[in-house]
């Protein structure tokens, strides 16, 4: 990497960030379940200049998913139910990570169990394979019956899970919370204690869509995920109460659509943030967010993006 | 690099009412960077600067041309909520979003000597690009072309007149009897079916999911390939976000989910599990 002294000099800003230990080269990173695993995205953007790539959640064995209609879309947002559908770890690391091994880009495995113990084997089993970065526990899918937001609804299991998980693996550990528990700020503090590496925020919010005609909801599942813009400013004040709450990094994640909204996120103290939703209406969503920071940090001569980290004034916009 | 495809953004040549508040054809100009759809082919299409319309919306490809000036696809679609009501709403001159062409496209036999289209409603898009594709291959002038389409009533009929062009034959069925044949388009099919199970026919279908699982039940294991394109709502249309579930026969007694946007939106009516 340049040393700080010659950016300046090409007056290009520092964008790397560090996520418990983790250096990423820009903080823009993909959300779990948006950007499938990483080649369905290849014919579209240059996955090299992403920050981080989040995989589709991962389970111990393949999950077939929920029965359709799966998604529905409402007023700036969609619901989900996807039902945590994916190839199982094992033919992750045999079919899909060889293809993601050549780029340059960290690799983060999002991990779901329905156990204690099958999270800790997932990620045994991902911390011996090569090319993945970090691990992301998901105690916060709203779409399975069990496991998910049954352990991140309460500190105590969410603190289990995580614990557990740390306790086998070298890799940074991310741990992605649920809006859809008392106080996400508590259960922040309760990962942190048991040894996460940083915590990102937040995955959907539970919601539902009835179709007024037949009476019936719009999707199999009855309720779902909701995300998109609809969301952002709940994702925007829970990452700022959390980060006053815990010292190991925050990640933004909610209804990001553009680089003004990733600047919020960033403004109130988040390290890095994901990108979802923004992805399926275009597929260099991400790109098109980096270079738009990029144009922020040089139009308010900041030249490295970690000197905006964290940096909400006090009072309200002047005219 | 131009190898890298991306959203385009497209500019409404026009956007015509067929049916009042019902179908709609339109016919949008794109950048030269366009891709050449294959029949079976679609796009997502969205209207920009509309975040309460959050995502794409998928449309089958009616017809496609490069004419001198720039790639032009035409879209024939029904308005059914509120992203393709706003759709309907654009005037010729403003501009959309378009990703695509996306998915698989309907296989081509060469070989075959019959032609057989089972359209319900607007299922008759893809069908009609397939038919005006099968008529510039050289093996036009043995071709034959039969096309059925069903439609609620005689005023809901779409895609006639391109269907009489490229067909040989086109055969109406209404659910009223207003025209045509009065019932099912799956019992108009009925009838001729053992003309085309001579080893010289293939069947490609569209329609709602009931005409689909009536046609599948009439095929039973009769020997005619047939192909089908399905709908399904999607996000991302790149097999990304899994919402376009299909529900699949899968290795013995077991059943998976395919993707409507990537490993469809064509498949065989025999690997689907109608329900």
């Amino acid at each position: 990497m340049k040393s700080k002294t010659e950016q300046i000099n090409n007056s290009e800003p520092v964008v790397a960030v560090d996520i418990g230990g983790l250096i990423l080269k820009n903080p823009v990173m993909t959300a779990s379940g948006t950007f499938g695993y990483g080649k369905e995205y290849a014919p579209y953007i240059d996955l090299n200049r992403l920050g981080a790539l989040i995989v589709k959640g991962l389970s111990l064995e393949p999950r077939k998913g929920n029965p359709p209609p799966r998604i529905m879309e409402t007023p700036c947002g969609m619901l989900n139910a996807i039902g945590m559908e994916n190839v199982g770890v094992r033919a992750f690391i045999d079919e899909k990570l060889p293809f993601l091994r050549p780029f340059d880009v960290a690799i983060i495995a999002n991990i779901f169990g329905e156990t204690i113990d099958e999270y800790k084997k997932i990620a045994a089993i991902l911390s011996a394979a090569e090319g993945v970065h970090g691990l992301e526990i998901n105690i916060s899918c709203p779409n399975v019956k069990k496991g998910g937001i049954a352990f991140g609804a309460h500190p105590d299991t969410a603190y289990e899970v995580t614990g557990g998980v740390k306790s086998l693996t070298d890799l940074p550990v991310i741990v992605k919370l649920t809006p859809n528990a008392g106080d996400i700020a508590e259960i922040a503090e309760s990962v942190e204690a048991a040894g996460a590496d940083a915590v990102s925020l937040i995955n959907t919010l539970t919601g539902m869509s009835v179709d007024v005609e037949q009476r019936v909801p719009h999707l199999k599942n009855i309720t779902g995920g909701l995300s998109g813009p609809a969301i952002r400013p709940i994702a925007l004040s829970m990452v700022w109460e959390v980060v006053k709450r815990v010292s190991i990094p925050v990640i933004g994640v909610g209804g990001i659509m553009d680089a003004n909204d990733v600047l919020e996120f960033l403004i109130v103290g988040a390290r890095a943030v994901q990108i979802g939703t923004a992805s399926f209406i275009n597929p260099r969503a991400t790109l098109d967010i980096l270079e738009g920071i990029d144009n922020y940090l040089k139009r308010h001569h900041i030249t490295d993006i970690n000197d905006l980290i964290g940096t909400l004034r006090d009072g309200c916009p002047t005219s | 690099m131009s190898d890298v495809m991306s959203l385009l953004v497209g500019q409404i040549v026009q956007n015509r009412e067929l049916v009042p508040r019902y179908f709609f054809l339109m016919s949008v100009k794109l950048p030269e960077s366009l891709a050449t759809p294959l029949p079976g082919q679609f796009v997502m299409v969205r209207v920009r600067d509309r975040r309460d319309l959050l995502l794409g919306r998928p449309f089958s490809i009616y017809a496609f041309a490069r004419d001198k000036t720039a790639p032009v696809i035409e879209l024939l679609y029904r308005t059914t909520g509120r992203g393709t009501i706003a759709l309907s709403r654009l005037k010729s001159g403003e501009y959309l979003e378009i990703l695509g062409p996306l998915g698989h496209g309907f296989d081509i036999f060469p070989e075959m000597k019959k032609i057989v289209l089972l359209a319900g409603g607007i299922g008759v898009v893809p069908l009609s690009f397939l038919a005006s594709h099968y008529r510039k291959l050289p093996i036009n002038d043995r071709l034959r072309i039969i096309a059925y389409l069903g439609a609620k009533s005689a005023d809901h009929i779409v895609g006639m007149d391109r269907l009489q062009e490229t067909c040989t034959d086109v055969k109406i069925s209404t659910d009223d009897g207003s025209s045509g044949y009065h019932g099912f388009v799956t019992e108009l099919l009925a009838d001729d079916m053992e003309s085309y199970l001579h080893g010289d026919s293939v069947i490609y279908a569209c329609g709602p999911p009931a005409m689909m699982k009536r046609l599948a039940k009439l095929l039973g294991d009769r020997p005619i390939s047939c192909q089908v394109s399905v709908e399904e709502r999607m996000a991302c249309g790149v097999g990304a976000c899994l919402g376009c579930a299909i529900h699949v026969k899968a290795v013995g007694d077991k059943t998976r989910y395919r993707r409507a946007c990537q490993d469809g939106p064509i498949f065989d009516i025999r690997e689907i599990i109608w329900n």
